[in-house]
């Protein structure tokens, strides 16, 4: 699967070229609707939608560096009471994509009829950010591609981009790739499967390559890798430990935010907001006389780490439970460093193929040892 | 014919356990008795099995109405409902016949009154006499008054009456007047339709055989002597140090073959090459250092994944193995180090020095056992043990009188547990199944779940065992306060036989409807019915043993500890009580697939116990692999077996064949199968059965070495007895022959033995013999596997002259054709050359494989092992059985096998099959799981996770739903369902936080 094809950056930029070939897709009856980050009236924000008239693609804007929620989320909520009857094409980031593979694992959402278009993601902002961002810029997305291009990485971007391995997207029947490219004359379009390849050949794309991608991946993913460990070194000395993973947790007002924004957490209704955690008056002063003094709202650690159980495993890193946090928690972090170790442990990488087996649901004797038995 | 519900089985081991356990339930009352004060026999005294290396034991329990029998250990007792145990007991007397039998049986008194001993050991605290303690073979002391072993439930002290002196000094001390000092026996006459003999072996005493040293000098020790050196209920807590100093040796020798395969025991006891390599494992893995040295004649490993093991043992953990005849050994008196003198294969002299020499004793006839015989009228074969035939291994030769384990041949746990089964399945034809209720006790439903809880607190002082330590009076206050506690008091013995009037009055007065009993590890579930409870309305803190034997240094703590678990027990208590699931129906009716030797035998057994049977069968005919069997090494007639069986079959009007028929879809679960068969010309058709046997049989590997197939005189054994017996090829007219062993087994690619095939060259070769005496048979082999009384045959057939050459897997023999005689060459390693024999004919021994059985068990949801073998449920505890309930295993399918082995399996899997299938309806436990629809994301990890497939997504609702007969209430779908929607009936999430919340 290695066909690939070089599409052309003209007068519109990269933006431009992309939204050419969004277009592209439409003029040869390629898909009946496309699913895509839209950008607001205001300027100051994207959205994801389901355009079906080509004509919207002029708003299209996959390229702002920011994501206010996870596509993958949106994907499963489309598709998991019946799978898509017409071709629907989906644009994601490299963490939306591998958190669509966990969900397809889970029985959440269903792939078939899709037509996945990944694309490279160097990094995005926090809302608030992007919104100061567009203020200084003409173009946003062209202009900060070209910030990129220069190897400048705004230490603005989220915490979790910075230390994101996964820059570029797998799985994916196309991908639209950025890095090592040259951005002011063209981008690169690859096939992950004969299905994109397919696509490449009716698209009637000239077919080529680009040699200094392979590096400029490796330089990139090297950077976050050494600075996601400098990050597990501060989490380690801020959260490790019941007392301190209490304190780094201590404003949490039990708003679940967290799990909203996290597009794996699929629970119908979560347990936390079950009738199992209501309790009778007795029961909190009875907690509270027996400790001397019972902090409110009760089960906050408890969800957390109930939280982290389920999902740690499956963790992409996408980040947006920090984003979500009304209190600023790093939950991204504590998920990151303890998703890090538990899914080498499992040998586990998420999001990495549809065919390797949730560890919950497969068993190998040695696994054990790896937690001390 | 007058046909009785009852059955007795006579030895409390392996074996008995097992074939008791499958007549109870399969509804027939059973009568095991022992001679020995505690049920478990040689098994006990062992702590961990190969291949697995851990203790399996409760797999053998049942699967169904698991409430009231399987919370239990079997190592410490065994409670059934159905099942009477009876301790010290011998049978004096057989009248009657199959069917209804009159036994006289003679229990001796114990002593000790079990209603009153409260076990508290002051007994044997004052006891003068010491005596060797059997359990743990006499390595160390125990008192003339004793518990049988460390675990027995329930725990209930003995008299030995061979060292009492009958000084009074125990029934002066005794608190509770439990002991009278009079030995007694009480004669009982029992009525069975049937008598199952599972009296095991003795270890052969290796007293007899001088040459060892044992006993002579301290460091030389039996296996089941290291045994219980190694077990933590062992004398020294389960660290191995010699005898001689409590030096934990370095080097350790273990000599196979003591007591077997000699001139007086002419015969392999077929399991101490496992024992040995069991026990080197298992102090390897502990400890990689010690040096560890197997002395052996013929490593027999024939058994399911025991040659891997040995592998394991050989190759990856540094166990040495060195073929010699029987060593001699001396002491080494300074350091009590021991010499052996090995006569090594080369015929050369080695002394070696080892710290520990183990020795690996064979098993003999249980003592008496001559007598017991007579008693019972059955028959004992030449080497003492009970006659059995090749094609009835079950059978002895009184008609109602079955036989299973070490009673008829030495066997390892395994075969036992097999052989348990199929003698369960052939005596229960001659007992009258009862008729269960197929509804649950109305009484349970009505038990007013909506009643508000009531509760009382039972609390045992233990005369002063639990007063001494625990302040009960404080207790007995704290518990007053707990919420819905209607009533608390305090009993001074709970066990006695009259201890529950009183209270069963007041808790009537007080209307309590649930009750917490703090006292011992008695299971007081007998009492219940007496006081008007189900066991599912009480729960027990176990004050003496977990609490005030333990922290008998600390009161206060142990006051608070037992308030914290009280505190919790009246938590659970207060939760309502979760109705029962809802029964399932059951199809009576079985499907067979594989019409051999496996499937024929299995239809028989379950159409003598009037189920419905469907037998399919792939090709065109009856017999499988019987077909080209044409006569057996002890001189049976497989050939009118055959024709026997398919008549039987093919008139049997409950028994319905279909040739050339496949199995294409299974759906459903136990009890409730459907299954879609395809004929050769006939459309799909469906059906509906409760259970399934998988009999679908192995077949001969089609060797490629050796030129097999390119010269017309190398034949495989098989091909060679089709043309003795047809007399196509006549003994005298050849003059030699050469038989290859492990021709395809015990490879790389197939790491097993394949069991059958040196009994089979060595039928061949006397056959050879028989007809031409002058013909010169060499037979080329790795390990000759005659076990058991085969080994007989290995004897006479080296005593007719035939020559054995052993040679290494490295090194195997060279055929080719020199012009138009053949040349086999081999490295011959006794004498260290290269021995170049001509013989007119080859003899191949093909390995047995399984055939591409992967489309059949994706078919039934089942598992292979490694070699393409169907994978069954537990190697020795549920050796018929599959994971999946329901779906049973037997015949060359399971792995290879003789024919009486695998008659016997067919009739094992019959057994779990029809006891299935006669119960109208699966009830559940009270712990099912259950799914709250509202919650759950039908993300199927519970389906995943689920080990027993009683979870799964319904067709037409969509929804995850549990089949409750199916669950065994284990929680896995709990634990791996992220959203609270699997959950398990009385461990709700609220009833586990109040739980937690109760404990602090």
């Amino acid at each position: 699967m290695s066909s690939s094809a070089i599409l052309p950056v003209g007068d519109g930029g990269v933006l431009g070229a992309v939204r050419a070939f969004l277009g592209s897709l439409w003029q040869k009856k390629l898909i009946d609707a496309l699913l895509v980050p839209l950008e607001l009236p205001s300027g100051d924000n994207v959205v994801p939608a389901i355009v079906s008239d080509p004509e919207k693609l002029k708003m299209a804007n996959p390229l702002a560096p920011v994501m206010p929620l996870n596509s993958a989320r949106q994907v499963s909520a489309i598709t998991i009471a019946s799978p898509s009857a017409e071709r629907l094409g989906v644009v994601l980031r490299p963490c939306e994509m591998r958190a669509l593979i966990e969900l397809v694992k889970l029985k959440q959402a269903s792939l078939e009829n899709l037509l996945l278009i990944g694309i490279d993601c160097p990094g995005t902002y926090s809302i608030s950010d992007y919104g100061r961002f567009v203020q200084k810029v003409k173009s946003p997305a062209n202009d900060f591609l070209s910030k990129f291009q220069e190897g400048k990485e705004d230490p603005l971007l989220r915490k979790a981009c910075q230390i994101c391995e996964y820059p570029v997207p797998a799985n994916t029947d196309l991908v639209i790739g950025l890095l090592g490219m040259d951005l002011n004359n063209s981008i690169l379009l690859e096939a992950g499967t004969a299905a994109g390849e397919r696509i490449i050949g009716e698209l009637g794309l000239e077919k080529g390559g680009v040699r200094s991608r392979e590096a400029a991946i490796a330089k990139m993913v090297s950077q976050r890798a050494e600075r996601r460990e400098r990050l597990f070194e501060q989490v380690r000395k801020d959260a490790r430990g019941l007392e301190k993973l209490m304190a780094a947790l201590a404003t949490c007002i039990n708003c679940h935010n967290c799990k909203t924004a996290c597009p794996l957490c699929y629970c119908q209704e979560c347990f936390f907001d079950s009738p199992v955690f209501k309790f009778e008056a007795e029961k909190y002063l009875g907690w509270a006389q027996r400790r001397g003094a019972l902090r409110m709202p009760t089960d906050t650690l408890l969800f957390h780490l109930t939280r982290l159980n389920h999902m740690v495993i499956s963790c992409v890193g996408c980040g947006l439970c920090t984003e979500a946090c009304p209190n600023n928690i790093p939950v991204a972090d504590i998920f990151r460093l303890v998703g890090d170790k538990v899914q080498k442990d499992f040998e586990y990488v998420p999001g990495r193929n549809l065919d390797d087996e949730l560890p919950l649901t497969t068993f190998r004797e040695e696994e054990l040892h790896n937690i001390g038995i | 014919m007058v046909k009785l519900n009852s059955v007795l089985v006579i030895g409390a081991g392996a074996g008995g356990i097992k074939a008791s356990l499958d007549l109870a339930e399969a509804g027939f009352k059973v009568y095991l008795c022992d001679r020995s004060p505690a049920i478990g026999g040689a098994l006990i005294r062992m702590d961990r099995w190969f291949p697995d290396n851990h203790c399996g034991l409760c797999q053998m329990l049942p699967a169904f109405s698991t409430d009231d029998s399987s919370r239990f250990c079997l190592r410490r007792g065994l409670i059934h409902p159905d099942i009477e145990l009876m301790p010290l007991t011998e049978v004096k007397e057989v009248a009657g016949q199959a069917g209804d039998f009159r036994i006289g049986v003679t229990s001796r008194a114990t002593g000790v009154t079990p209603e009153l001993c409260i076990g508290c050991g002051l007994c044997a605290g004052v006891c003068p006499v010491e005596t060797a303690r059997e359990f743990n073979e006499g390595l160390a002391p125990r008192k003339a008054i004793y518990p049988p072993h460390p675990g027995v439930l329930p725990y209930v002290y003995t008299i030995d009456w061979d060292s009492c002196t009958k000084c009074g000094a125990c029934v002066a001390k005794c608190p509770t007047q439990a002991i009278r000092l009079k030995e007694g026996e009480v004669i009982r006459q029992l009525r069975v339709g049937a008598v199952i003999l599972a009296t095991g072996f003795e270890e052969f005493d290796p007293v007899l055989a001088t040459q060892y040293g044992y006993q002579r000098y301290p460091n030389v020790i039996t296996g089941i002597e290291l045994e219980r050196i190694l077990s933590p209920s062992g004398l020294t807590g389960g660290e191995l140090l010699r005898l001689s100093d409590n030096r934990a040796p370095g080097s350790i020798a273990f000599l196979q073959c003591v007591g077997s395969r000699d001139s007086r025991k002419d015969y392999c006891s077929s399991t101490c090459c496992m024992f040995a390599l069991k026990e080197a494992t298992l102090l390897k893995q502990a400890n990689p250092q010690v040096d560890i040295h197997i002395f052996f004649m013929d490593i027999r490993a024939f058994g399911k994944g025991y040659y891997r093991y040995y592998e394991q043992a050989r190759d990856e953990l540094g166990v040495k193995f060195t073929r010699s005849r029987v060593p001699v050994i001396r002491e080494d008196p300074p350091t009590r180090n021991l010499v052996l003198t090995t006569i090594e294969e080369n015929g050369a002299l080695a002394k070696r020095q080892f710290e520990l020499v183990v020795l690996s004793v064979g098993q003999t006839p249980a003592p008496g056992f001559q007598e017991l015989c007579q008693v019972l009228g059955v028959e004992v074969n030449k080497w003492g043990f009970c006659r059995s035939e090749l094609f009835s291994p079950v059978a002895t030769t009184r008609e109602g009188i079955y036989v299973c384990g070490s009673a008829s041949a030495p066997k390892d746990i395994a075969d036992t547990l097999v052989e348990a089964g199929a003698a369960a399945d052939q005596a229960s034809g001659w007992l009258a199944r009862r008729r269960v209720p197929p509804t649950p006790p109305e009484e349970a439903m009505e038990s007013d779940a909506e009643e508000a809880p009531r509760l009382g607190v039972l609390l045992c002082d233990c005369g002063q065992e639990i007063t001494s330590v625990l302040d009960l009076e404080e207790i007995a206050e704290f518990s007053r306060q707990l919420p819905d506690v209607a009533w608390v008091a305090r009993v001074p013995y709970l066990c006695y036989t009259d201890a529950w009037q009183r209270p069963a009055k007041e808790l009537r007065k007080h209307k309590v409807n649930r009750l917490v009993i703090g006292a011992c590890s008695r299971y007081f579930n007998t009492r219940l019915g007496e006081i008007g409870l189900n066991s599912s309305a009480v729960q027990k803190v176990n004050l003496r043993e977990h609490i005030a034997w333990v922290h008998g240094d600390n009161p206060k703590v142990a006051t608070e500890k037992a308030k914290s678990l009280l505190a919790m027990a009246i938590e659970l208590a207060r939760a309502p009580e979760p109705e029962p699931a809802s029964p399932v129906n059951v199809h009576p009716r079985a499907l067979v697939i594989g019409g051999g030797l496996a499937g024929l035998t299995a239809a028989l057994s379950l159409a003598r116990h009037g189920i419905e049977v469907h037998l399919v069968e792939k090709s065109a005919g009856l017999g499988g692999n019987l077909k080209q069997i044409c006569y057996t090494l002890e001189g049976d007639d497989p050939q009118a077996l055959r024709e026997n069986i398919i008549a039987r079959v093919k008139t049997d009007r409950l028994i319905q064949v279909a040739l050339e028929t496949e199995l294409m879809e299974v759906g459903g679960y136990a009890g409730n199968f459907e299954v879609s068969l395809k004929g050769k010309e006939s459309l799909l058709h469906s059906l509906e059965v409760g259970a399934i046997i998988v009999a679908s049989g192995g077949e001969e590997y089609r060797p490629t070495e050796y030129l097999y197939g390119q010269n017309k005189n190398i034949i495989t054994q098989k091909e060679l007895e089709g043309k003795l017996f047809s007399a196509k090829l006549d003994p005298r007219n050849i003059s030699s022959v050469v038989m290859i062993q492990c021709v395809g087994s015990r490879e790389k690619e197939r790491p097993y033995c394949s069991r059958i095939c040196c009994s089979q060259a060595l039928k061949n070769a006397l056959r050879l013999k028989e007809g031409n005496p002058d013909i010169e048979v060499t037979v080329l082999y790795r390990d000759m596997t005659s076990y058991g009384f085969q080994e007989e045959y290995y004897t006479r057939a080296r005593e007719k002259g035939m020559t054995f050459v052993r040679y290494e897997p490295e090194s195997k023999p060279e055929v080719r054709p020199e012009g138009e005689r053949l040349v086999v060459e081999v490295a011959e390693p006794v004498l260290g050359g290269r021995l170049i024999l001509e013989p007119d004919l080859v003899i191949l021994s093909p390995a047995i494989i399984p055939p591409e059985n992967t489309p059949l068990a994706w078919t039934l949801g089942v598992g292979l092992n490694e070699d393409g073998f169907f994978q069954e449920a537990e190697v020795k505890f549920r050796p018929v059985d599959f994971l999946t309930e329901g779906i049973y295993v037997c015949g060359l399918a399971h792995s290879p096998r003789g024919m009486g082995e695998s008659i016997t399996q067919a009739q094992a899997a019959a057994q779990k099959a029809v006891s299935l299938l006669t119960r109208e309806q699966l009830v559940s436990g009270i712990a099912v799981s259950e799914t709250i629809q509202r919650q759950c994301s039908q993300c199927e990890l519970c389906i995943t996770v689920c080990s027993y497939t009683a979870r799964m997504k319904d067709v037409e609702s969509g929804e995850v739903v549990v089949r409750g007969a199916l669950c065994r209430g284990c929680g896995a779908c709990v634990v791996a369902c992220p959203s609270g929607a699997a959950k398990l009936r009385g461990f709700k999430d609220r009833q586990v936080f109040s739980l937690i919340d109760a404990a602090f």
